[in-house]
């Protein structure tokens, strides 16, 4: 019997009918792992022993009628930048090579207690940075379905997991579109939450003012039960905001539901297969109910330049905590500036390194108010600007990406040329909205991916908008 | 923008980063190609504009106090440390160099 190709909903289904135990799927998904790992480098730790304990205790659950939900006994993929205690975690990077997790994340937890099993980590960006998943220091995960192109990233590895099929779904972390970008580039649906509505505690901090934990899946129902079961205000991450209500409808139409199409986006900035397959997109919501109207949405490209600027500037304060002292790699050297040096040189990659050093010139005295100081106070027009686009629209819809999955080494070697791929993605992170990614067709064989951005808190809405749509081209 | 030699190994000091003159060589063109695309903000009039304005929604300030944590967590931050003497950190010596 076939167990595989689940989703959360249909694994949940056939675990309650009987048609399998969690101990049988977890199996198929760890062969699955096992076999197509080598391929795709979509994992960098594979959980064999734990997720089968785990597993089974689900499995003796299930058999005493206690089942937890609809997460007990489902087969997950996490990044490498989410703790799981007693687990390795490198957040892809060389410095952290031998680090093992003292503690579970907070999402990792709550999934915990709803009987989730944890099949591995998954590879990404070093630290998060990066738009391919280029920067590991493990080597690149490869595209599901063309071995010669990136996943996207930094998420790559939890995206390509779920659209190879090496797990069910997976959890994955957005600074500037590190979700919905890997998600449009796979063929998936990526969920960014609010800023602040997911708790942050035990997700390695690159840019602390953008991170936020969600989801990878295939299905915008799976979407739905993973964010219902991580959300929530978290005394251990003070920038978690109160409890808001969450509630989806699943709607077959979406009468009367204003989306706004910011003239901005639409310029020259993007494929011909991108434009082509984001307007159908559009046409099939208008056919919906939707309403779609053209808006204004200033600063696009600035919100580009704000984004890169404090990244730079956090990902430099976060990191400096890699100093060779108390976890993570210590070079041996004469002196104790030579230890910080060397371990920091030898463990960090070249990307890090580089940001590093961006974030260190914008913060250092006389430059500090040009830089940071200014993106600070372009950050609030910004905010204004989508405060008051959002008066008019409910949701903004874009490209996800300027362009579907590019080949391996094809931008890399140019630094400037990889962050403009995160146009389209960055404003989200900016304002601290939540946003999805949705596959609209594929262009010569690769994904295309719709992003639909809402008002702060309306995770609910975003995701009704995409299951109907998901609907409406169900095969 | 190109930023100078010096300026670059400056930086790299502040950073906490030994890198050879080729890798400074190399950083100091794509920094300041970088550098030069961001200086756009510079454009933008952000008189009287404040440094945040926000609607996010935070969890109020709370005492910085210590929270109890179990021996098993006790234990993996133990294991993690670099060099340890018992259940201590062992580090380099910080003063190099002990007036005579």
């Amino acid at each position: 019997m076939d167990f595989l190709n689940q989703t959360i909903a249909s694994a949940h289904l056939g675990l309650e009918r009987g048609d399998f135990s969690s101990v049988e799927l977890t199996q198929a998904y760890l062969k699955q792992i096992h076999g197509l790992n080598a391929t795709f480098n979509a994992y960098l730790t594979v959980l064999d022993e734990s997720a089968l304990e785990a597993a089974k205790q689900s499995d003796v659950r299930r058999a005493a009628d206690q089942s937890l939900g609809s997460l007990d006994g489902i087969p997950l993929a996490v990044k490498d930048n989410i703790l799981i205690q007693n687990t390795r975690t490198t957040a892809g990077s060389k410095i952290l090579e031998n680090y093992i997790a003292p503690n579970d994340a907070t999402v990792i937890r709550k999934l915990r207690d709803g009987g989730a099993v944890f099949l591995g980590k998954t590879n990404m960006d070093e630290f998060a940075l990066g738009s391919s998943t280029e920067n590991s220091a493990y080597g690149p995960t490869k595209h599901p379905r063309d071995l010669d192109r990136v996943p996207g990233g930094t998420s790559g590895g939890s995206a390509c997991a779920v659209a190879a099929d090496l797990c069910v779904a997976a959890l994955g972390s957005d600074t500037g579109g590190s979700i919905r970008q890997p998600a449009a580039f796979c063929g998936i649906i990526g969920l960014k939450p609010t800023y602040g509505r997911v708790s942050r505690s035990g997700l390695m901090a690159a840019a602390s003012s953008f991170d936020q934990i969600g989801s990878l899946t295939k299905t915008v129902k799976d979407a739905e039960i993973l964010f219902s079961a991580i959300h929530g205000c978290d005394p251990l991450d003070q920038t978690t905001a109160p409890n808001q209500p969450f509630r989806m409808d699943y709607p077959k139409k979406i009468d009367g539901l204003r989306i706004g199409l910011p003239k901005q986006a639409w310029g020259e900035g993007m494929t011909d297969g991108v434009r082509t397959h984001v307007m159908e997109g559009i046409k099939i919501l208008e056919a919906l109910g939707a309403q779609i109207v053209e808006v204004s949405l200033p600063y696009m490209d600035e919100a580009l330049a704000v984004y890169y600027v404090l990244n730079f500037c956090e990902v430099s304060a976060n990191l400096s905590r890699f100093d060779g002292m108390r976890f993570g790699l210590r070079e041996k050297a004469a002196s104790l500036m030579e230890t910080y040096m060397q371990s920091r040189t030898q463990g960090f990659g070249p990307e890090v390194r580089r940001r590093i050093m961006l974030g260190t010139y914008a913060l250092s005295k006389g430059y500090y108010d040009a830089y940071y100081r200014q993106a600070r106070k372009v950050r609030t027009l910004i905010h204004r600007a989508y405060a008051e686009v959002f008066k008019t629209v409910d949701v903004l819809i874009t490209p996800t990406a300027p362009s579907t999955a590019f080949k391996i080494g094809e931008k890399i070697s140019d630094p400037l040329t990889l962050y403009l791929e995160d146009i389209f993605t960055v404003g989200v992170n900016v304002v601290g909205i939540p946003a999805l990614s949705i596959s609209c067709g594929d262009h010569e064989g690769l994904p295309v991916g719709m992003q639909i951005m809402g008002k702060m808190f309306d995770e609910g809405k975003i995701l009704d908008i995409a299951y109907a749509f998901e609907q409406a081209t169900k095969i | 923008m190109k930023l100078d030699l010096k300026e670059v190994k400056r930086l790299a000091e502040l950073a906490r980063l030994a890198s050879s003159d080729a890798e400074l060589e190399k950083m100091r063109d794509e920094l300041g190609r970088i550098l030069e695309y961001v200086t756009r903000l510079s454009n933008i009039d952000t008189a009287g504009i404040p440094e945040t304005e926000s609607d996010l929604m935070m969890l109020p300030s709370r005492e910085d106090e210590a929270f109890p944590c179990d021996e098993a967590t006790r234990q993996f931050i133990l294991s993690n440390f670099p060099d340890r003497a018992g259940d201590a950190l062992r580090v380099p010596a910080v003063f190099e160099k002990p007036k005579g």
